[in-house]
């Protein structure tokens, strides 16, 4: 296989057309990974930037609070993308084939919540789960329910925040799915059901295979929305009650920005790349169909 | 044989039948939103609530932009959503065209540079990123609300597969012609991928209006904080009407929701692009 080198002269237009963007990624993205790294190593005050070098690692493995929001955080996302995708995936099935108004006007319901935002959802459930005045904690009183301020109970409130989020980000994963399954190829689907395949078993066998890229590309969407996930836990729980909702996210924000510990703060933001890394190996394993985009 | 059918059917019927419930019920939060927002302080306490609200009070919304600085919230929103978009529109365009079409060195491990880019979220590195606005003396400018925003791989990763499409014939005759690459790309090949534009283009706004916890770090000043932003403060006021708060969150989601219902073509389009092999 010949392998020609293109020439630095020839490479010219393409590094210039690609110039605008990677000055921002280098100034914006890049540069702040870097550096986030470096100041990792310090301990950051108002006065002075020390050299500790583990430190703030060592500091933060002997958190508990640390410690409450990684196990959260893992939860969170084992439980949302599962939810997401496991429900996106049936409820696609059993719609994408059906009349166009029909898919369409479904389509639209599920994703009406994602499109107003997070910040919007939040804010609504935030009125429906009021211990005092939400519709939720009265409904759940009215019926005998012993628990019934579902924010302010540790043991519930990593439901809701689940639910919550899940609910909002199936609208996204709806849509690709169904897209995905509406592409499938006709006659391999004629050609189960001339086998004698039920819908069931045309789903499982033909088209489930068929859209497994769609489902590595909504699974990965969603575990990096989850791992960033920021609104939801500000404005429902603030991390409670007592940090038992908080996530790594909400921790580092807190230290950066509550406590000013920029390099303890930083510190948490390489465990959140290494976190995140780990968590992308193991996906795209189990569903890596062999192909290559590049 | 035609048993089996019959029970079949009547799974799918009884799985859409839940399906077009749960439906409604994902509009229940909406719904309740838009009621409250419209009740006055004594009918939105009251339990069992009004499902229809008696009188539709607008005392809310007066409050809401008498307080509230909201016109110059939705404007900051509209500036920042629309420069932040079309800057990431041209620039990715330019870098999806030339990991497309043009030859130069390394092209393929920078490629995977960016695309790996979008595994690592930003807000990991929202320290010292906010060190980078603050040392700018950004702080409360729209150049930090924008220029951030704009480095992202999506864009190129979902307009490269249009490029590609387009036949290097069309390449060769503009070169005929004389004319630069540049001009090529803008008067020939741009005009092809419009319909992956116009999909980054909502897709792109979108995202960047809803944006939260960045363009709550970078702005301050209550004149400045995007509709989002804004919206959330009325959270933490110490107005304890929940009616308020909801007139708040019905302002903010009026654009999105009058956006969707224009453009969902262009959505569900420019979502599927790049996720769903066609």
């Amino acid at each position: 296989m010949k392998k020609q080198k293109v020439s630095w002269k020839e490479s010219v237009t393409g590094y210039l057309f690609i110039l605008p963007l990677f000055i921002i990624f280098a100034v914006f993205y890049f540069y702040p990974i870097i550096e986030g790294f470096r100041l990792s190593l310090f301990n950051v005050t108002a006065k002075s930037t020390t050299f500790i070098g583990l430190g703030n690692f060592i500091e933060m493995f002997h958190d508990p609070i640390f410690q409450l929001s990684v196990k959260n955080t893992v939860i969170y996302v084992v439980f949302i993308v599962i939810l997401t995708v496991g429900i996106g995936i049936m409820i696609s099935a059993a719609v994408f084939d059906k009349n166009p108004h029909y898919v369409s006007f479904i389509r639209g319901c599920y994703y009406l919540p994602y499109m107003v935002s997070m910040v919007v959802m939040a804010m609504v459930w935030n009125f429906l789960l009021n211990p005092s005045n939400g519709l939720i904690c009265y409904l759940l009183k009215h019926w005998g329910f012993k628990i019934f301020n579902l924010l302010g109970n540790k043991k519930t409130v990593l439901p809701v925040i689940i639910f919550v989020t899940f609910q909002f980000n199936l609208g996204q994963a709806i849509i690709l799915f169904i897209a995905a399954m509406i592409g499938v190829s006709q006659d391999a689907l004629e050609a189960a059901e001339l086998d004698g395949a039920n819908r069931i078993q045309r789903l499982w066998h033909v088209v489930i295979p068929a859209i497994r890229p769609t489902i590595l590309y909504v699974t990965v969407i969603n575990i990096i929305g989850v791992l960033k996930m920021f609104v939801v836990v500000q404005l429902l729980t603030a991390g409670g009650p007592n940090n038992a909702s908080t996530t790594l996210m909400y921790y580092l924000y807190k230290n950066a920005f509550t406590f000013s510990r920029t390099g303890y703060a930083s510190a948490v933001g390489v465990i959140m790349f290494i976190i995140a890394l780990l968590l992308m190996i193991p996906t795209f394993h189990i569903f890596n169909t062999g192909e290559t985009r590049g | 044989m035609k048993l089996k059918n019959r029970r079949r059917e009547r799974v799918d019927v009884i799985a859409n039948i839940l399906i077009f419930f749960f439906a409604i019920l994902s509009l229940f939060p909406l719904y309740w939103l838009l009621t409250s927002s419209f009740k006055s302080s004594s009918a939105i306490y009251k339990m069992p609530p009004d499902w229809i609200p008696k009188s539709w009070a607008l005392t809310n919304y007066q409050a809401l932009f008498k307080n509230q600085p909201a016109l110059r919230w939705m404007f900051n929103s509209f500036a920042v959503s629309i420069l932040s978009t079309c800057l990431t529109v041209i620039f990715s365009a330019l870098a999806a065209y030339a990991f497309a079409k043009l030859r130069f060195r390394y092209k393929n491990i920078i490629y995977a540079l960016f695309l790996s880019s979008l595994l690592v979220p930003k807000e990991i590195f929202v320290v010292p990123l906010f060190k980078i606005i603050m040392a700018f003396n950004w702080v409360d400018k729209y150049a930090a609300m924008i220029f951030p925003g704009i480095a992202t791989a999506f864009g190129v990763f979902m307009l490269r597969g249009f490029f590609e499409t387009i036949p290097d014939g069309i390449r060769e005759s503009g070169k005929l012609d004389g004319a630069n690459e540049l001009q090529i790309f803008f008067r020939l090949c741009l005009p092809i991928a419009k319909p992956g534009i116009g999909a980054l283009f909502i897709l792109n706004f979108v995202n960047v209006w809803n944006d939260y916890l960045w363009q709550m770090l970078v702005a301050n000043n209550k004149n400045q904080l995007t509709l989002m932003v804004g919206t959330a403060t009325l959270m933490t006021e110490l107005n304890p009407n929940f009616g308020y708060k909801m007139a708040g969150a019905a302002v903010a989601a009026v654009p999105m929701v009058i956006i969707f219902l224009c453009f969902q073509r262009y959505f569900t389009k420019g979502i599927t692009i790049g996720a769903v092999k066609e």
